[in-house]
């Protein structure tokens, strides 16, 4: 299920960022991908609420900044606010 | 630095040019910035419906010493894309910043990361400023995104708390960097 969530998560950061699924590796995030500027991080937030059906939290919002939190919020998960 | 308080202040990055705005920068480009619907959306506010003259009073009231209003200029072609202000509060030293891109084409060039990271040296080294922060109001996904990717600490959403332009009620983010964490960020690429 984790599996298929990070699965998921990985497709839509791709579609995003316009590249291959393939070439997103688990630890993706700002900072790592050269696509992740901030166009491509409103983009990805939109698709993230377009998939969800419905806005993210305030907490989720600031707090994306990897494959893994993508996951996270995907699965209906609260990231943490601070201390990235 | 040969600079003084008060007196208009220049600064350099590798692509821009960073100077105090005058009267004479209230051009037909920079009223259009306060007047653009998408522009003034990450400010959390509609079109201002600005001309000249109310633009040339809000150049006027930064003093250089508490408040700066710096027009962002490509050294290449001259060309003003956007301005930063700042707000040093030499009693508490903490700096309040805000930074507009106006020029749409500028849009995802890495402009703010590059003038915001020399405002900060400005401010730390200069203004001897112990923290800078922003607010952001309103979900402004690439403000967010600027300050997480330099290091800015989220210290805290005001979750609702304040009314959108357009209806209803949104978020504000508060982002800080303090002067440890700034020289820390800084220190490997003078390794």
């Amino acid at each position: 299920m984790a599996d298929a969530g990070l699965q998921t998560a990985r497709q839509l950061l791709a579609a995003v960022l316009e590249m291959e699924v393939a070439d997103i590796a688990d630890d993706a995030g700002i900072g790592g991908l050269t696509g992740w500027d901030s166009l491509a991080h409103m983009r990805l937030i939109m698709a993230l609420e377009a998939h969800m059906g419905a806005p993210l939290s305030p907490g989720n919002v600031v707090a994306i900044g990897s494959l893994q939190d993508i996951a996270t919020v995907l699965a209906g998960g609260e990231l943490s606010v601070t201390g990235f | 630095m040969d600079w003084r308080p008060g007196e208009p202040l220049q600064l350099e990055t590798d692509r821009f040019r960073l100077r105090s705005l005058t009267p004479a920068d209230a051009t037909i480009t920079y009223v259009s910035w306060w007047n653009d619907p998408e522009v003034q959306a990450g400010l959390n506010f509609p079109a201002r419906g600005w001309d000249r003259q109310r633009a040339i009073r809000h150049i006027s009231q930064f003093n250089n010493q508490t408040g700066f209003h710096l027009g962002i200029f490509c050294k290449d072609t001259d060309r003003m894309i956007g301005f930063f202000a700042a707000f040093p509060d030499p009693q508490s030293k903490v700096a309040k910043t805000n930074i507009v891109i106006g020029e749409k084409d500028y849009w995802g060039k890495n402009v703010v990361q590059e003038v915001r990271a020399r405002m900060l040296s400005f401010l730390f080294e200069v203004m001897g400023m112990e923290k800078v922060k922003g607010e952001i109001q309103g979900r402004n996904y690439p403000s967010i995104f600027n300050y997480k990717a330099m290091g800015f600490t989220c210290e805290g959403v005001l979750r609702s708390d304040i009314p959108r332009f357009d209806g209803g009620r949104t978020d504000v983010f508060i982002f800080g960097l303090l002067r440890d964490e700034w020289e820390a960020l800084k220190a490997p690429a003078h390794d």
